[in-house]
């Protein structure tokens, strides 16, 4: 197996096992967030969306499981890329300024990884490791989100997030090889539109939470 | 129209690979618009020759744009300022009476500074060494129209191919690394069929070599591509991961 | 010593065939005995070494550069010339063969030009095997296109970049030798001398451009693979950092120097626009196509070119042949140029230019059409220069473009010193008093691809293949030579540049040494050499240490040795009382001032012995004997 431990521990290799965690952290975004459009359909249709998941039993430990695995790959081999980026280059230039190919999404990577990392932690301590026998779903969130600290730090997170994705998203095609001139354009209007998606679609449910429900 | 401006330069300057350099500045005085930027400092060097100062130590040979010798990254910008240019063909009229124009040599820790504005690019050839030719001995080619290849890709290798291994993608690169060099020479012999028979092998060794040169990782920022003198598209880079993955996972080659 | 070309006997198209077969072998386990030194890495140097190293032999290869891809055969735009007839347009061997010898105006080796174009298909086909992207037609087979006024598309191309394609295509070929352990790569390394002993060269002294050490090599041969001395004139298309040095060093060491006054103005470049300009931009000869060239008729008139009505304007080469035109070859067309210049008619701030116009091609193609055809060079034309060719007229000037003068060999390509082989533009062997489009790309690679791999072992058979070290005192004492030249330069301390200096040299040499020349101004102007260079040695002012990375002391060597190379040059073309080809000395003209040859007298090769310091060098005389062809007169009416 050294062939597999060498491919994959070359600089495209660790590339490749970023772009395959994080699409498939892209999946599950959107699945947690079709999940999560429930919402707009009242307490019932949250919880029992809710409930749903939980009666998977095994299979959403699988996942979750899977999930952290995938996780600490991402974050693992991202904190190693950064030291070795980082390192490619002893002294910085004095004057350092773009010629055009960085955007703010490239630009802050690893630092809005960190805070999404962060985010991630903060949320499962509110929303996954509660003792939710005497509580419905639902209840927790709204009650959460009556804080507006919450609801800041949650539209906060996902404008992050979608800053994460918008150069994720091509970034990882482009990694995979899968850049042609005839889909790469659609790929990155399908990145950004995504990220906004994520962004609009995550952010919105705190203020909906707060304002409206 | 022809004019005279004024520069202020910041130079680095440093004696040699373990000196400790600094920006120095230096003027630039009666500069005309129609010199080249390597010709304005050739005025500052023969100012400071006179001067009893040594001139400042910095690369070029063709001044066409085409032997990859010279480059120095110019306010922040490796070659300066104009797309698709390398230094040795910006010229003066793209800065104005007044300026002050920091000149810094490529910085990455595969390309230690020897003196002042060069710096040792020997890396590149060690990436070309570890694959980036194909093996065919004098004399054993067969007939040139025995093989045709098709017209787009032939035209898509010499994109490629145009690279002049100048390394701006590499200074240019926040994480200073060489995924356009090498990706330009892995999809140049790629892309043709004669490269066809060693191209597992070729982006299998050419990847280690990078590894092992200290270069950075990609994070496809597209800097290189936007400094790239050649403008080679970092669509390059996609077909060397393409290859990469081909090769690493697909062939037998280790 | 005579001056054997050593051509093998028998008829034309058998010689090489013959000759390779009279060749002894060496033995592929004695191969890796020897170790041969290549100085220089461009077409030629990049290519005998690859090929060096494939058949066994060790191979050092040196260049002053940082990595052997900055060779300046790296700018050669145009293309590479092969007599494939793959158009069907009756092209042969024989036909290139005849085309190269006529545009030399008949002063090469018909042997030499005949094996040139008789390889000159196995390098397209080598080329293509390495990955060159050539040019290909939708069927995936080669294009091709006319070059350079021959009546055959006979040229094979990379775009405008086919010279960097195939110095790409041979560094790589290389390359894969520094992997094999075959050639060892010395970069950064420059020729300051040549090691000679018993009348063999037995090695090389080089400085190291970083550290400025002194290093020897001995090896059982040296290949001088180091380019045109075009920088003689200070602005010329070469590089930089061209230089006669090691040429011109070997030719102190006892090679004899062919015909220096063989120097080529390419009529087709960007014209001075001041003094501080530090090179020549050349811009491809297929602009003339499309593009008429045009002064105004009347002296002195300033009026931008838009103004001047068609009535008044002097589209000199279409008046002065009709059928050839804008086409004539490049000496015909750079002399033209400057007698238009020389009356007053010359355009630009300067008046040192002439109208290279499209407006016509515009009018009739279509601006896409032309852009199609010339749209790169249009936008570098405009990068240099800020004017829009679509909408104003280019301007061009003829600037020094390539030296078919340069180290004697014989037909194995061995100099006047035994061991001592001189390949590329360095050696003299080819292109006689001209040189062709896109034929200097097929000799440097013909000479090392095909013809130095065996020629080599001929000689090889001849010396012991016993270990040879850089020892001894031939080394050591060349080695204090190269340092004192090296303290002398350093102690002058004097108050002007190197390049005030090669400046000035560059003046006086194209002013009296260039597109044409006059025996008066050739022996005033080798008396102004002899002064600059008393005054060189006498207030040069060179900066830095000797054991440091020190660019200043680098040009110093080189100009040093121009000073003295540009007096030979002089000597040369004062020797050769005739016009031919790059050589047009005023005195020698027809009554429409034309080039008049004198093939009586000047069918020869002029090959100098060095004398010493202050002494008048040797003259040896190598008789040109045509077999094959008629000596004719160009003509392009």
């Amino acid at each position: 197996m050294n062939w597999l431990t060498q491919t994959l521990g070359s600089a495209i290799g660790k590339k490749l096992l970023m772009a395959i965690t994080g699409l498939s952290f892209i999946g599950f975004l959107a699945a947690h967030l079709a999940g999560n459009l429930t919402i707009y359909g009242g307490k019932d249709a949250f919880n029992s969306y809710a409930e749903h998941l939980h009666a998977l039993g095994p299979l959403l430990t699988v996942a979750e499981l899977g999930l952290l695995t995938f996780a600490l790959i991402h974050v693992l081999t991202g904190a190693l890329l950064f030291y070795q980026n980082w390192r490619a280059r002893p002294t910085r230039y004095a004057v350092d300024r773009s010629s055009g190919g960085r955007s703010i999404g490239s630009r802050t990577m690893p630092y809005t990884g960190v805070i999404i990392l962060a985010f991630v932690i903060f949320h499962l301590i509110n929303f996954s490791f509660v003792d939710k026998r005497h509580i419905t779903i639902f209840e927790l969130v709204a009650s959460a989100f009556q804080n507006p600290l919450y609801v800041v730090a949650y539209v906060a997170a996902m404008v992050v997030v979608a800053l994460h994705v918008s150069h994720g998203f091509w970034s990882l095609f482009q990694t995979l090889g899968a850049n042609h001139p005839k889909y790469m354009p659609a790929i990155t209007i399908i990145g950004l539109g995504l990220s906004l998606v994520f962004a609009i679609g995550f952010g919105f449910i705190p203020v909906y939470i707060l304002f409206i429900a | 129209m022809t004019k005279t401006i004024n520069i202020t330069l910041k130079i680095w300057r440093q004696k040699g690979p373990e000196a400790k350099g600094r920006l120095e500045t230096a003027n630039a005085a009666n500069i005309s618009t129609d010199m080249s930027f390597l010709e304005m400092l050739d005025v500052v060097n023969e100012k400071l020759t006179v001067d009893g100062k040594e001139p400042i130590a910095f690369e070029s040979d063709c001044r066409e744009g085409i032997c990859g010798s010279c480059g120095c990254v110019v306010n922040g910008e490796a070659h300066g300022p104009e797309k698709g240019t390398s230094l040795c063909q910006l010229h003066m009229r793209h800065f104005n009476d007044g300026d002050t124009i920091v000149i810094e040599p490529w910085r990455a820790r595969a390309f230690p500074i020897i003196k002042d504005l060069i710096v040792d690019r020997a890396a590149l050839d060690d990436l070309i060494r570890a694959g980036g030719y194909i093996s065919v001995n004098t004399g054993s080619a067969p007939d040139a129209n025995t093989l045709p290849v098709p017209q787009r890709d032939a035209e898509l290798a010499f994109d490629a191919a145009a690279c002049i291994g100048c390394g701006a993608c590499i200074a240019a690169c926040p994480n200073a690394s060489a995924m356009l060099f090498v990706g330009a020479k892995v999809s140049h012999m790629a892309l043709l069929p004669q490269g066809r028979p060693e191209a597992a092998k070729r982006a299998l060794s050419m990847v280690g070599k990078m590894d092992d040169l200290a270069f950075g990782n990609c994070s496809n920022h597209k800097e290189c591509e936007a400094v790239c003198p050649k403008e080679i598209s970092i669509t390059n880079i996609a077909r060397l991961n393409r290859e990469y993955i081909k090769a690493g996972f697909g062939s037998a080659e280790k | 010593m005579s001056l054997n070309a050593n051509i093998p006997l028998g008829p034309l198209t058998d010689k090489w065939d013959q000759h390779r077969f009279k060749l002894k072998l060496v033995n592929p386990a004695n191969k890796r005995k020897y170790d041969i030194l290549v100085v220089g890495t461009g077409l030629a140097g990049a290519s005998a070494a690859a090929s060096l190293a494939e058949l066994g032999y060790n191979v050092k290869a040196f260049t002053y550069h940082d990595s052997p891809r900055r060779a300046h055969s790296i700018a050669a735009q145009g293309g590479i010339n092969a007599a494939k007839n793959y158009t069907n347009e009756g092209d042969s061997i024989w036909r290139l063969f005849y085309d190269t010898i006529k545009g030399g105006d008949f002063r090469s080796r018909e042997a030499n030009v005949y094996r040139l174009a008789q390889v000159s298909n196995n390098i397209i086909d080598q080329c293509t095997a390495q990955g060159v992207p050539f040019a290909r037609e939708y069927g995936g087979l080669l294009a091709n296109r006319s070059f350079g006024g021959a009546q055959v598309s006979r040229t094979f191309y990379a775009r405008g970049q086919t010279g960097q394609q195939l110095l790409i295509g041979a560094y790589s070929a290389m390359m894969r030798q520094v992997a094999l352990g075959k050639v060892e790569l010395l970069t950064r390394r420059e020729m300051l001398d040549v090691v000679v002993s018993n009348g063999r060269a037995q090695g090389i002294v080089v400085r190291n451009m970083v550290t400025g050490e002194l290093e020897t090599y001995a090896g059982h041969a040296v290949l001088l693979c180091t380019g045109g001395y075009g920088n003689v004139f200070y602005l010329s298309t070469n590089a930089m950092n061209c230089n006669v040095t090691a040429t011109y060093r070997a030719y102190r060491r006892g090679a004899y120097f062919a015909n220096p006054c063989f120097t080529q103005i390419h009529p087709t470049c960007i014209p001075v626009h001041g003094t501080y300009q530090s090179k020549l931009t050349l811009m491809s000869e297929s602009l003339r196509n499309d593009g008429r060239v045009w002064v105004p008729k009347q002296a002195g008139d300033k009026r931008a070119p838009s103004e001047i009505p068609e009535s008044e304007r002097d589209y000199y080469l279409e008046r002065k042949y009709p059928s050839f035109g804008n086409l004539v070859p490049r000496d015909v067309a750079s002399r033209n140029a400057k007698e238009q210049c020389d009356m007053g008619k010359g355009v630009g701030e300067t008046g040192l230019a002439v109208y290279l116009d499209f407006r016509d091609a515009i009018q009739r193609d279509g601006r896409d059409t032309i852009e199609k055809k010339y749209g790169n060079l249009f936008q570098m034309y405009e990068k240099i220069t800020a004017d829009n060719p679509y909408e104003m007229p280019m301007m061009i000037y003829p600037a020094v473009h390539y030296t078919m003068g340069g180290l004697w060999v014989d037909y194995n390509l061995m100099s006047s010193v035994d061991g001592l082989f001189v390949l590329g533009e360095a050696n003299f062997s080819d292109h006689g008093a001209n040189r062709l489009g896109a034929s200097a790309l097929m000799q440097g690679l013909a000479d090392g691809y095909f013809v130095i791999p065996y020629t080599i072992g001929g000689y090889l058979n001849t010396v012991s293949w016993d270990p040879v070290t850089a020892e001894g005192p031939a080394f050591s004492q060349t080695v204090k030579e190269v340092d004192e030249k090296i303290q002398r330069l350093l102690s002058v301390n004097g108050t002007r540049t190197v390049d005030d200096f090669h400046r000035e040299l560059g003046l006086i040499m194209w002013d009296y040494c260039g597109m044409s020349r006059k025996d008066e101004g050739l022996e005033k102007a080798r008396g102004m050499i002899q002064d600059l260079r008393e005054e060189f040695w006498n207030d040069v002012r060179v900066p830095g240490a000797d054991r440091d990375l020190n660019q200043s002391l680098e040009k110093a060597g080189r100009v040093a040795d121009f000073l003295e190379f540009s007096e030979l040059m002089i000597i040369d073309a004062l020797q050769r009382r005739e016009s031919c080809g790059g050589h047009f000395n005023e005195g020698f003209q027809t009554e429409e001032n034309e080039a008049l040859r004198d093939d009586e007298n000047f069918s020869h090769v002029a090959a100098w012995e060095f004398a010493g310091d202050g002494a008048e060098p040797v003259f040896h005389k190598e008789p040109l004997v045509f077999e094959n062809v008629e000596l004719a007169t160009r003509s392009y009416k």
